[in-house]
């Protein structure tokens, strides 16, 4: 019995054994890809071991100029994926809402949409005053067209039931939108911020390295324009834990947005 | 004054697409329903039930005819009312709102009316809860609970708006048979306790005698009345009369009624009863 009862507390302790397992992969992984280096294991031995990474990364990490990096693309993405929220989740709304405004807005969206985000980077550079705003416009198109037709697929798929029991209770317009229309697109809304928060870190990562002087995927070339190996597994690694991060807060949101949703 | 509640449906007739397909769903439909009578619907899919219910709920329009509500006509050939709280539809496989708690949801019509302060609301809502015999489920959401279970936080939803009639469109519909009964009684409880006029469609004979003052039997699209049977139980009943004698005389006799009307549907294609 108390044996029972113990591996069902291990199996619902949640939080540790999920960071127990994931210990033991990452840890493993990096073992593997060391040996790997030291005997010169094909494709591997050319890649910088994680022992080389660490020392260079000691080097690095103390110069402020690392974190600037760090900081600039977070503030890049931050702003431009916060701006497609703003302007993404109305346009989406009111094409939802608004025939007219639908068959208006459609064609030129899904004319744009299939053009990838770095094919903006040459007219945005011409269009926008300084590089900075050109890298944020880039990373807001790059969201903004999920958001969009996030956005518009969920309010567009609202349970005309919902509508109508609404209605029926008295409901004036106002509330059918802010106590139904909002609530039922909700998920729809974190979905799009989900994919959008994805495609801004590849974009900013790619601008950058085309048209930046700062930021994590700047510094990931230049090291390679300078030779520098490890740092540019040093721009990677940081890359891939920033978008890990950011995907982080981003499920957080829904968790407390879609409060409804979380158990199951 | 309290709500009084009483139907009058008069030569109600409905086209739908009409210069189109044409097609007439209700045909020249009238009764009366009294305030605070137990009025049940059957017949086949398709009658053109649901879609006397949405006239009456203010949802559809109507191509001839006229329907009042305590005298005032609320959905004629020129003018169909807005939907309002005085009329509370619950839905085929029930509308909670899937993001708003129990409590909330219950809570919502007094809300958005306006009549009351939202916390007013919720413990308005909260004691209705447990008058009903639902309190201890006021936090959790709809996907929390079981059908039967969210079936009746549904009634309590629209009980609370003290609507004059309920409109209720096959809300028991899909359930097994043991929390349909379960359902149906809580049903029963709730409407002894009101006495609202109440509008029920229904394809489940058993159900409709077993809840209904009166049953009218719908007759294959263009749907009319072809029958009406009144159901003499007293109230307040419980299962046990669904044994009795009198009951499956009466159950005879309503299924012989939509029999006739479900081969005709059959033969003409329509669909099946459900």
């Amino acid at each position: 019995m108390a044996a029972a009862a113990s591996v069902i507390q291990k199996r619902n302790g949640g939080f540790a054994p999920t960071l127990r397992r994931g210990t033991v992969s990452i840890v493993g992984i990096l073992i593997l890809w060391e040996i790997g280096r030291r005997f010169q294991f094909p494709f591997l031995s050319a890649v910088p071991a994680p022992t080389e990474v660490v020392r260079s990364l000691d080097k690095i990490i103390t110069n402020g100029k690392f974190w600037n990096d760090w900081i600039a693309s977070f503030t890049r993405v931050l702003s431009g994926f916060a701006l497609a929220q703003l302007i993404g989740v109305p346009v989406g709304l009111l094409m939802a809402m608004n025939r007219t405004l639908r068959y208006l807005w459609f064609p030129p969206l899904e004319i744009l949409r299939p053009i990838p985000p770095l094919a903006w980077v040459p007219t945005s550079i011409i269009f926008w005053p300084t590089t900075e705003l050109s890298i944020i416009f880039v990373i807001f198109l790059g969201a903004f067209f999920t958001v969009v037709l996030n956005v518009l697929g969920g309010a567009r798929a609202i349970d005309k039931r919902h509508i109508r029991a609404a209605l029926s209770f008295g409901s004036k317009p106002r509330d059918i939108f802010w106590k139904i229309v909002l609530p039922a697109t909700m998920p729809s809304i974190i979905t799009g911020m989900a994919v959008g928060m994805g495609v801004t870190w590849e974009v900013v990562v790619a601008a950058e390295m085309i048209a930046g002087k700062s930021g994590l995927g700047y510094f990931t070339w230049a090291s390679y324009v300078g030779g520098n190996y490890p740092q540019i597994i040093i721009g990677m690694v940081s890359i891939g834990i920033a978008g890990y991060f950011s995907s982080g807060a981003i499920r957080l949101i829904g968790k407390f947005a879609t409060p409804w949703q979380r158990q199951i | 004054m309290t709500p009084a509640g009483a139907i009058n449906i008069h030569n109600v007739s409905k086209v739908y697409d009409p210069g189109g397909a044409n097609v007439l769903a209700v045909d020249n439909c009238s009764m009366d329903i009294a305030p605070g009578e137990f009025c049940v619907i059957v017949g086949p899919s398709g009658c053109g039930k649901t879609t006397l219910l949405n006239a009456i709920a203010g949802f559809h329009e109507i191509t001839g005819g006229e329907i009042r509500l305590d005298g005032r006509p609320i959905c004629t050939r020129e003018f169909t009312a807005e939907p309002g709280a005085d009329r509370i539809v619950v839905f085929q496989n029930g509308a909670l709102f899937p993001w708003s708690t129990v409590l909330n949801n219950v809570a919502y019509g007094p809300v958005v009316q306006g009549a009351a302060s939202r916390p007013e609301a919720k413990q308005k809502a909260q004691s209705l809860l447990s008058e009903l015999g639902l309190s201890g489920i006021g936090g959790r959401y709809p996907n929390e609970l079981s059908s039967g279970m969210r079936r009746r936080v549904e009634i309590a939803r629209a009980l609370i708006n003290e609507p004059k009639v309920l409109l209720l469109d096959e809300p028991f519909r899909a359930m097994d048979a043991l929390t349909k009964g379960v359902a149906q009684e809580f049903l029963l409880q709730a409407y002894d306790r009101v006495r609202k006029t109440v509008f029920f469609i229904t394809h489940d004979l058993e159900e409709a005698i077993f809840l209904a003052d009166r049953v009218l039997v719908m007759t294959t699209r263009p749907g009319r009345i072809k029958q009406t049977l009144h159901v003499d139980f007293g109230r307040p009943r419980n299962f046990k009369m669904r044994a009795s004698k009198q009951y499956l005389a009466l159950k005879t006799q309503v299924f012989e009624a939509v029999r006739e009307e479900a081969v005709s549907a059959f033969e003409a294609g329509e669909r099946e009863l459900a």
